[in-house]
C-alpha cells in the first residue's frame, strides 16, 4: 500500500508538472460549468421545481364544454405548470402563438358545446409556435385528454338519456365534470416520470459523470505510457508488489476524479444555483460514481496494447454509457432499455441524486451501494487484466 | 552470498512462441567482478538479463542473487539488483533529483539516507550542477548518466547495464565507461551487455560470448583468445641483433617463434604483456638498440568470428 501511494503521488506530480491535472481537474470542470450556465441560463432557479409553459386560449364557445375546458386550464395553471393568457379572438390567439408570445394557443370555436352535446364532431384547435415544440406537445396532450374525457362522458350521457335515467340538464353538467378531473392528473406525468431533481441539475449532473469517464481513463493510459517511455521496466524491477503499480495509478485517477467532480458540484451550485441535494449524500454518490467509473475505465482500457488504443476504447465506453445512462436525454426506466440503463454508473448516479432530492440520504444509499458494487466487480476484473499487462 | 558469488544464473531458458530466445545460458558473477555478455543484436542478451532482473518469467533454469532465488514476484532479491535498461527509463518531466527520490522511495530507502545518497549519486554521474533541472532539458549523454544513476542509487550488490552506450556520443560514452570502472573498483559486481568489443575488453574481467541464445565461450580475454589458438605479435625494430640474441629471445617463456626480417624482429608470443619486458631485457643485455616496438593482439572480435562464423555487427 505504501508503494501504491508512492506511485500515486508520482503520477499526481507528473500530472501537475505537465499541467494536465489542472486542465482536467480544474479548468475543464470550470469551463463545463460555464457552458452549463450559458446553456441553462442564469435563471435556472426559475425553472427549478416546475417547468412553466406559456399558453394562450381563445374560448369562443360560451357553453358548458368551453367552461369545463377553462376549468381544466385553471386547474393546471394553479399547479404552476401553465401560464395562461386569454385572448378575445381566434386570430389574436394564433398571432400570439406565431410570434412566440405564447408557446401554443387553444382555440375553442363558437358552438363547440352545442355540437358536442348534439352528437356532432367538434375540434379544439391547438396552434403551436415552431420554436416551442415541447409547449405545443403539452398543449396537444391537454386537448387530447380533454377530448377523450368528453367523448367518454358523451357516450355515457347518451346512453343514460336514451334509457331515461338522465335529463338533458344533468347531462350537460356531467359532461363538464368528467372533462375536468383526469386531464390534470395525466399532465402531471409529462414533467416528472423519470426525474426527480430539477431539469438543469439533471443535465449538469449527467454531463459531469460523462466528463468523469475521460478523467478516469488515465489509470490505464498512464501505465501504457510508462511502458512506452521505458519507466514501467524500472517499476517492475523494483522490489514492490506488482499490484502496487496498477493500484497506485488507480488511486491517482480516483483523486483527480474526486477533485474535478467537487469543483463541478461546487461551481454549478454557486454560479448556477444547481440543487444537487444534501452535501453528505452528494459526496457519497460522487465517491461511488468516481470509484465505479475508474473501475470501468480500467476494465475497458485493459484490452488495449497502446495508450492510443486505450483512449479510443475508453471513449467508446464513455459515450455508450452516457447514452444508455441518460446523460444526454432521460431514459425510460421501463422495458429493455430501462434494464440496460441500470447497468451504467450514469443511471445509478442520476437515480441516486433523484432519490436524494426526494427522500434524503437514506434513500440515496441503494444507488451508492450499487455504484460501489460496480466498482468492486469491474475493478477486480480490470486490475486482474491490467496485471497481465505488466510486462517490460 | 554463495561461494563469493553475487549472481548465479544456471541453464536459463526463454521462448517467445516458436522463437527460442535463450537456450540454457549459464554464468556467474563474483563480488567486485565485471562480467560482460558480448553478442550481436538479437543474441539473447536482453532476454537473459530480464530474467536475471526478475522482469521476465523464465521457462527454465535458476537465478540466484546473493543466494536468493529471483523470480518476477520475489521482492528481496530485487532489492540487491540495480537495473539500467537499454532504453532511457526516466521521467522527463521530473528533475534528476526527483527521479532519484521517486525510485529511492520504491526501494524503501530511509528519508535521511536517501537525501544523502542522491547527492552522492549525482556526484558520481556528474549531474550535481543540473540536479534541479528537468531531465527533458538534458543532453542525450546526461540522460544516459541519470539512467545509470537511478540503477545504482540503492547501493545494489549487482548493477546490470544493458548496452548503456548505444546511441551515445563519444564523450558521454567515455564518461559512462569511466563511471562503470569507478563502480567496479569500489567493489560493485557488474553485469554488462554490449555488442561493442572494445567496451567488453576495457571493462570486463570475464566475458561470455553469446549468440543465438547460447553462451559459446566464456572466460577472461586472455582465456578466450587462447581458446582459439591465436597469439600476440610483437614487432621490434632493433640494431645489433645476432644469432645469440635470437637464441636468447627464443628461449624466453611463452615465446613461440622469433623471425628476423629487414632490421626487425617478429615475435609470436602467448602474452605480449608478459613477454615484452623480458624481450627488452635480452636485447639490452646484448647491446641491441631498439628504435620502435609494435604489439598486435588478437581481439574478441576475432574470437567471436572464430566461434560463430560471423562478425559482431552482423
Amino acid at each position: 500500500m505504501r508503494h501504491a501511494w508512492t506511485i500515486a503521488k508520482n503520477d499526481l506530480a507528473l500530472r501537475a508538472r505537465d499541467r494536465s491535472i489542472f486542465i482536467i481537474g480544474l479548468a475543464a470542470p470550470l469551463a463545463l460549468a460555464f457552458i452549463f450556465n450559458l446553456v441553462f441560463g442564469a435563471g435556472i432557479s426559475d425553472v427549478g421545481e416546475t417547468i412553466t409553459f406559456d399558453v394562450g386560449v381563445a374560448n369562443l364557445d360560451g357553453g358548458p364544454i368551453g367552461e369545463a375546458f377553462a376549468g381544466v386550464l385553471d386547474s393546471i395553471a394553479s399547479g404552476g405548470l401553465l401560464n395562461v393568457t386569454v385572448f378575445d379572438s381566434a386570430d389574436a390567439a394564433r398571432t400570439a402563438a406565431d410570434e412566440g408570445d405564447v408557446g401554443a394557443s387553444f382555440i375553442l370555436p363558437a358552438g363547440l358545446s352545442d355540437s358536442i352535446l348534439g352528437g356532432a364532431d367538434a375540434t379544439i384547435e391547438v396552434v403551436g409556435n415552431i420554436d416551442a415544440p415541447t409547449t405545443t406537445q403539452v398543449a396537444s396532450s391537454i386537448a387530447d385528454q380533454f377530448g377523450l374525457g368528453v367523448r367518454t362522458a358523451n357516450l355515457s350521457v347518451a346512453t343514460a338519456m336514451a334509457t331515461g335515467v338522465l335529463s338533458p340538464q344533468d347531462a350537460i353538467a356531467a359532461a363538464g365534470e368528467t372533462g375536468t378531473a383526469p386531464a390534470a392528473i395525466e399532465i402531471g406525468t409529462v414533467e416528472a416520470a423519470t426525474r426527480q431533481i430539477d431539469s438543469a441539475t439533471y443535465f449538469v449532473a449527467g454531463l459531469s459523470i460523462f466528463f468523469l469517464f475521460f478523467i478516469a481513463g488515465m489509470a490505464v493510459t498512464s501505465m501504457l505510457e510508462e511502458r512506452r517511455e521505458g519507466t514501467l521496466m524500472r517499476l517492475l524491477a523494483a522490489p514492490i508488489n506488482r499490484k502496487s503499480i496498477t493500484f497506485g495509478k488507480s488511486i491517482a485517477s480516483v483523486l483527480i476524479g474526486l477533485v474535478s467532480m467537487t469543483v463541478l458540484v461546487v461551481t454549478s451550485t454557486l454560479i448556477m444555483g444547481a440543487e444537487w441535494g444534501a452535501p453528505i449524500g452528494v459526496a457519497l454518490l460522487v465517491a461511488g460514481a468516481v470509484l465505479a467509473v475508474v473501475a470501468l475505465m480500467t476494465f475497458a482500457g485493459a484490452f488495449a496494447k497502446t495508450a492510443e488504443q486505450a483512449g479510443n476504447l475508453q471513449s467508446i465506453v464513455a459515450v455508450t454509457m452516457g447514452m444508455l445512462g441518460g446523460t444526454f436525454f432521460p431514459i425510460t426506466q421501463e422495458g429493455f432499455l430501462g434494464k440496460l440503463s441500470l447497468m451504467t454508473p450514469n443511471a445509478w448516479f442520476m437515480r441516486g441524486l433523484g432519490e436524494l432530492a426526494g427522500g434524503g440520504i437514506s434513500a440515496a444509499l441503494p444507488a451508492f451501494f450499487v455504484l460501489v458494487g460496480i466498482a468492486a466487480v469491474a475493478g477486480t476484473i480490470g486490475l486482474y487484466i491490467t496485471g497481465k499487462m505488466l510486462k517490460p | 552470498m554463495t561461494n563469493g558469488r553475487v549472481l548465479e544464473a544456471t541453464e536459463l531458458k526463454k521462448s517467445f512462441g516458436d522463437i527460442h530466445a535463450v537456450r540454457g545460458v549459464t554464468f556467474h558473477i563474483g563480488v567486485g567482478e565485471t562480467y560482460g555478455l558480448l553478442g550481436p543484436n538479437g543474441a539473447g542478451k536482453t532476454t537473459s538479463i530480464s530474467m536475471v532482473s526478475g522482469l521476465l518469467q523464465r521457462d527454465g533454469g535458476e537465478v540466484l542473487l546473493d543466494g536468493q532465488s529471483m523470480t518476477t514476484t520475489t521482492l528481496a532479491p530485487k532489492q540487491e539488483i540495480g537495473l539500467v535498461p537499454q532504453d532511457l527509463a526516466i521521467y522527463p518531466d521530473l528533475t534528476a533529483r526527483e527521479n532519484l527520490r521517486f525510485f529511492g522511495h520504491l526501494y524503501s530507502m530511509p528519508k535521511a539516507e536517501l537525501s544523502k545518497r542522491i547527492d552522492e549519486v549525482l556526484e558520481v554521474v556528474g549531474l550535481s550542477d543540473r540536479a534541479n533541472d528537468r531531465s527533458s532539458e538534458y543532453s542525450g549523454g546526461m540522460k544516459r548518466r541519470l539512467n545509470i544513476g537511478i540503477g545504482l542509487l540503492h547501493r545494489p550488490k549487482l548493477l546490470v547495464l544493458d548496452e548503456p552506450t548505444v546511441g551515445v556520443d563519444p564523450q558521454s560514452r567515455n564518461a559512462i565507461l569511466e563511471s562503470v570502472e569507478h563502480l567496479s573498483s569500489e567493489g560493485m559486481a557488474v553485469l554488462y551487455t554490449t555488442h561493442y568489443m572494445e567496451e567488453a575488453e576495457r571493462l570486463c574481467d570475464r566475458v561470455g560470448i553469446i549468440d543465438q541464445g547460447e553462451i559459446k565461450a566464456e572466460g577472461t580475454r586472455r582465456e578466450l583468445i587462447e581458446l582459439i589458438g591465436q597469439r600476440d605479435r610483437i614487432r621490434i625494430t632493433a640494431t645489433g641483433v645476432n644469432d645469440a640474441t635470437l637464441a636468447d629471445l627464443r628461449g624466453l617463456g611463452g615465446v613461440d617463434n622469433v623471425s628476423p626480417t629487414d632490421g626487425s624482429l617478429d615475435m609470436l608470443v602467448s602474452d605480449a604483456g608478459a613477454a615484452l619486458p623480458e624481450a627488452m631485457r635480452v636485447l639490452a643485455a646484448h647491446g641491441s638498440g631498439v628504435s620502435s616496438v609494435t604489439v598486435e593482439e588478437p581481439d574478441l572480435e576475432a574470437v567471436f568470428l572464430h566461434l560463430t562464423g560471423k562478425a559482431l555487427r552482423d
